[in-house]
């Protein structure tokens, strides 16, 4: 299925057209300054620093955050199609999908915490152990996504 | 400029250094990519605050942002000089390393208007208000900007292959 993968006509626009690579890669880590910048800066909100901050304006910047996941998601699948069977044979690159998944869903997790504390209407309130907890998991998987994603080209 | 930087520590033992250990370079990027989270992670709040955006945030408090943003610029300062002495004679005649380090420059310069025109008055203003013009230009550009910093420094190695 991934050596078909890496014949259709999309795989060999990014493989074989002169800019189609870089510009995703430029697109990617455009995508990744916001998913990963936003949502470290709501982790470490969350583990006390930035007590000025109400927690709950990451509801908002989410989004934003979210709509940076879907840059990489469309430009990674694209990237992914023109080396698919080296990709998925990559050790580096496995754990990198593997953090970036479980850290999509711990986001979800921390969202309806904080929508929670929105409709309490408590945002400056202290942030629960389990919630402290949960955002520390969130920035090692995001430092794990960046750390095995540099590897991949090594491993 | 960056041509004769490049001339004047070819030789240098750090240069030598970073050549030879296979472990340096990864590490590098690593660190590299970190300082860009957290450089752009708390630019994008900041700015987009500035720009009149998410007014349920303090305009204020996002200042609480900036050690982040420094600490990740320290950390792209000090890899990213390493990268080069890694291999000056290419990065110099890069053009997309000249353009980024022309865009990194010019990033100071807005942050020196943003200390000139918007930090002695930011206290005054009054989060309902319109956003002022200025705010708004400073705001808009340092994102463009740094926007443009990783977009060159991702297309290094695809362009100016006239080196080797």
């Amino acid at each position: 299925m991934f050596s078909w993968l890496e014949t259709t006509g999309v795989a060999l626009w990014v493989g074989e057209s002169l800019w189609g690579y870089p510009i995703l890669l430029s697109l990617h880590a455009v995508g990744l300054a916001i998913v990963v910048g936003i949502f470290a800066m709501r982790d470490l909100r969350l583990l006390g620093l930035f007590p000025g901050i109400a927690p709950t304006v990451f509801l908002p910047l989410g989004k934003l955050g979210w709509s940076g996941f879907i840059v990489n998601a469309i430009s990674g699948v694209l990237l992914f199609t023109s080396q698919a069977v080296t990709f998925v044979g990559n050790t580096a690159f496995l754990i990198k999908i593997s953090c970036i998944i479980i850290a999509m869903s711990v986001a979800g997790i921390i969202q309806s915490r904080l929508r929670v504390e929105a409709a309490a209407n408590t945002g400056l309130s202290a942030i629960s152990n389990s919630t402290r907890v949960i955002a520390a998991i969130s920035l090692s998987l995001w430092a794990g996504a960046i750390v095995a994603g540099r590897l991949v080209a090594y491993l | 400029m960056l041509e004769w930087i490049a001339a004047f520590i070819v030789d240098s033992p750090l240069t030598m250094w970073v050549e030879a250990t296979y472990w340096i370079w990864p590490i590098l990027e690593i660190t590299h990519f970190f300082g860009l989270s957290l450089l752009l992670g708390g630019l994008i709040i900041i700015d987009l605050r500035l720009a009149g955006h998410f007014k349920a945030l303090p305009l204020i408090a996002t200042h609480q942002l900036l050690p982040f943003v420094f600490i990740g610029f320290g950390l792209n300062l000090i890899t990213g000089i390493l990268f080069f002495y890694g291999d000056p004679l290419r990065y110099a005649v890069n053009i997309g390393f000249q353009i980024k380090m022309a865009l990194v420059f010019l990033a100071g310069l807005n942050a020196l208007l943003y200390y000139w025109k918007i930090h002695p008055v930011i206290h005054t203003w009054n989060s309902a208000n319109a956003t002022p013009p200025i705010a708004r230009f400073v705001a808009y550009a340092s994102l463009t900007i740094w926007s443009g910093v990783l977009v060159c420094g991702r297309l290094l190695p695809y362009v100016g292959d006239t080196y080797g």
